[in-house]
């Protein structure tokens, strides 16, 4: 029989093994202010993804980039996709919104009629019963509104015209989207929250479904290594190739800490109904035993889910790629800590507290 | 309970079906029932804006839902076809625009506050210009609630070239204090003000006592309709900003939606043939199964509806690789059973109860974090919780009742007693409960 509880230490230097480049390109990430480690993708860093193609084939990146500096954008990025495509990436530009400070207008709650035209002879008709909102850029009325696929207007329109002035038409628009700082920064937040409060959730419900706090917490040591070994490898491929973080990345952490629990689920299932069949063995061996029985379906389980991901990930196009392939690491890993990992820090907890009761009672003898 | 179940799978089959294959009307919702593709598959604008807070006043979920009702008219008057107006957390409204690459103009309308003021220019002061912003230390005589209708007004005869008229009715109060106003001052200027730009500024001519009047100015034909959309439906209670925009060109759309499909049929037809090789007679019952499941899915997809996404069709392709888990454990349970000396039917029983208890857990934490995404996720990752979050409540479903119906009724036929069938060694297979030694045998091995 295969000992995987007594080989567990050299299970947990393999796991540091994997986690521990990744945790420090990580936090290379803050420390380097986002020159190594994790890249985010303007979901994140708020910025205007704009893919375009030039009537002109030979328009290169360089060239678009100049244009751009010269309207004043100069950290813009350029890069070209399939097709002769361009995309290119800048600060936020093009969102029409309200100046900034909401101005009290003198209308706001005052008595008008106090001003100096004294044109009405209606106190009351005028003070509309809510205070005016502030003035906001009305649709000035431009020159031309004609609906296309290159924008018109506001300073991605003026962007437009710039760039066809200089390299030509634009022959078409693929993807263009905008995204402002106050999204970027609620979404931050908002995922740390999620990933928190998942872990949480789920700790929770072990602990209630299989009545004892341990499993919960191992079973949860075990998402945070998956959840770990995810972020980096994404963090490392950010840095040698790139790769960014999207808002989907968060999808894709919750998803995985969602399934990766399921393989210890079934490990810890058994685990239960062992202990009970062969009360009075020792518990690792119990443990041992039961990750063997059911390492068949852990594998066959996580197989099918992997095939599903494997084929999205080579046929599923580029736009889910790194999803796909954050769901992949994950799941791969969740399988690999479910079997390896959690049952082995239970088993860990459980010597531990063993040892410590021993003491306590060659203490007390003493 | 049990006895339905035959009954209930093929009511919910058939039901299904129909539902996948046949577009009707929704009894329930009144919707057409379709596959709905979101924006990414089919191409077309999105656009999220943030409620402004004006002074000390900020929006509630009132101001929300009124602009979001208001934002719909707006839109709804342009004639895109099937727009989507929602409210989404405290401060946001989304749009999003089927088939529209570019919505330059719809947003400059939705974006709009909308707040139409009646101002007098006082004698001597200048007149402002169209398109420049009001003195804001003029008083309002009037603001635009006291506007009762407005239209285009086609009456262009007394017009310049390229200027357009749009022509109002004022309710009672308007009424009164414009024919006061008008009448006390004749060749003086008044300003027709929205949201703090002058649309036009015409000198009174004579004194207007019916509240009848109309807005003349140089203005597109676009403009011109946006005016009247804004002016019929009332300013927005607080002004929006502009937090995201999205568009997707319809062919880039195309080519997703190209590739998601192709890669969710290899993606199933693997775990289909995995299954078949892998588990032979029950792997055949568990593709049943998966297909039975994949329709119920796409049926309620429809139902609901859910739009489709990109995002929305990994979800799916995923939840159809978690669906066959429930099957993989029962099987592999039941096998052990088999194993340990029990007959089949008993066994494949056994493999079905013990392994529920797993099936549950794992299902449940699934639904933990899927159903936190789509509580607190943004709209396309919304989508993606959406989709798994059905898919693991129907995979429940289909594991209970079809699953263990099929499975039930194919093992009593004789057809069915072959041990190969099961992936187990001959000795180790019990086809039929016998009485005596053997079952004795068995119960002191587990």
């Amino acid at each position: 029989m295969f000992d995987i509880i007594g080989r567990r230490r050299w299970f947990y230097l393999l796991s540091a093994l994997i986690t521990i480049p990744g945790v420090l390109f990580i936090l290379a990430t803050p420390l380097t202010d986002g020159a190594a480690g994790l890249k985010f993708s303007i979901d994140y860093s708020g910025g205007t993804l704009w893919e375009i193609r030039f009537t002109d084939r030979a328009v290169t990146a360089a060239q678009v980039r100049a244009v751009l500096a010269a309207q004043g954008y100069p950290d813009s990025t350029v890069a070209t996709t399939s097709n002769d495509y361009l995309l290119i990436r800048t600060e936020p530009i093009g969102l029409f919104s309200p100046p900034p400070s909401p101005s009290p207008s003198p209308t706001a709650s005052g008595s008008p009629t106090a001003s100096a035209s004294g044109a009405s002879p209606s106190p009351t008709a005028s003070p509309s019963p809510s205070p005016s909102p502030s003035p906001s850029p009305s649709p000035s009325p431009s020159p031309t509104p004609v609906g296309g696929e290159v924008p018109t207007e506001g300073d991605l329109g003026r962007l437009a015209t710039a760039l066809q002035v200089e390299l030509g038409k634009i022959e078409s628009v693929r993807q263009q989207t905008t995204v402002g700082p106050v999204i970027s920064a609620e979404l931050i937040q908002q995922a740390l929250v999620l990933i928190g409060v998942g872990s949480l959730g789920i700790l929770l419900w072990i602990t209630l479904r299989f009545r004892d706090f341990k499993m919960g917490v191992t079973a949860i040591a075990a998402l945070v290594h998956d959840v770990v070994v995810v972020v980096g490898i994404f963090a490392i491929l950010g840095t040698v190739a790139g790769v960014q973080v999207d808002a989907l990345f968060v999808t894709a952490m919750l998803t995985v800490i969602g399934f990766s629990v399921h393989d210890t689920i079934v490990v810890y299932d058994r685990i239960r109904e062992n202990r009970s069949r062969h009360a009075g063995e020792p518990f690792p061996l119990i443990v041992n035993h039961s990750i063997l029985q059911t390492i068949g379906r852990s594998l066959n389980t996580s197989a099918t889910v992997v095939m599903t991901l494997l084929a999205l990930l080579l046929f599923g196009g580029e736009a889910i790629r790194y999803f796909v392939l954050a769901l992949l690491i994950g799941i791969v890993s969740g399988t690999y800590s479910s079997i390896f990992n959690a049952s082995a820090l239970l088993v860990s907890w459980h010597e531990w507290e063993a040892g410590r009761k021993a003491t306590r009672v060659a203490m007390a003898r003493r | 309970m049990r006895r339905l179940f035959p009954l209930i799978v093929v009511v919910v089959g058939m039901a299904a079906v129909f539902s996948v294959f046949v577009d009707f009307a929704n009894p329930l919702t009144g919707q057409r029932v379709e596959t709905r593709l979101g924006l990414d598959l089919q191409g077309g604008t999105r656009v999220e804006y943030q409620l402004q807070a004006v002074g000390d006043r900020t929006p509630g979920p009132d101001a929300q839902r009124t602009i979001r009702d208001i934002i719909e008219r707006r839109v709804n008057s342009t004639g895109v076809s099937e727009p989507l107006v929602q409210t989404q957390g405290f401060d946001r409204i989304v749009v999003e625009l089927p088939g529209v690459s570019n919505a330059d103009e719809i947003r400059q309308l939705i974006g709009t506050t909308g707040r139409l003021e009646f101002v007098p220019i006082p004698a001597g002061s200048p007149v402002p210009a169209q398109g420049t912003k009001v003195d804001p230390a003029l008083p309002p005589l009037f603001s635009g609630e006291e506007l009762a209708s407005a239209n285009v007004d086609f009456n262009t005869s007394d017009l310049g070239p390229g200027e357009r008229a749009i022509a109002f009715v004022l309710k009672t109060e308007g009424a009164r204090l414009f024919g006061d106003y008008t009448r006390d001052h004749v060749g003086e200027n008044f300003a027709i003000v929205l949201d703090g730009t002058v649309i036009s500024a015409p000198v009174i001519q004579s004194s207007i006592p019916d509240g009848r009047g109309r807005i003349t100015g140089s203005f597109t034909p676009a403009e011109q309709v946006n005016l009247v959309t804004v002016l019929q439906f009332g300013a927005l209670p607080f002004p929006l900003a502009e937090v995201s925009t999205q568009s997707i060109g319809a062919t880039l759309g195309l080519d997703f939606l190209r590739k998601s499909v192709l890669a969710a049929a290899i993606g199933i037809g693997a775990v289909l043939v995995f299954m078949l090789v892998h588990y032979r007679l029950p792997g055949a019952v568990a593709v049943v199964a998966l297909v039975y499941y994949i329709f119920v899915v796409l049926a309620i997809f429809r139902l609901i509806p859910v739009t489709l996404t990109l995002a929305g069709v990994a979800a799916f392709v995923l939840s159809v690789g978690m669906a066959v888990d429930a099957n993989i454990l029962i099987f592999e349970r039941s096998k052990e059973e088999l194993r340990s000396g029990k007959a089949l039917y008993s066994a494949i029983e056994a493999g079905f109860n013990r392994a529920w208890n797993s099936i549950f857990d794992s299902n449940v934490s699934s639904l933990i974090t899927a159903t936190l995404l789509f509580v607190f996720g943004s709209s396309v990752i919304r989508g993606f919780a959406l989709v798994l979050i059905i898919g693991v409540l129907t995979s429940m479903f289909t594991a209970i009742t079809l699953s263990r119906t099929l499975l039930r009724w194919v093992v009593r036929r004789s057809m069915a007693w072959d041990h190969r069938l099961y992936g187990v060694a001959a000795d180790e297979f019990t086809p039929l409960p016998k009485t005596g030694l053997r079952v004795r045998e068995a119960r002191s091995r587990v």
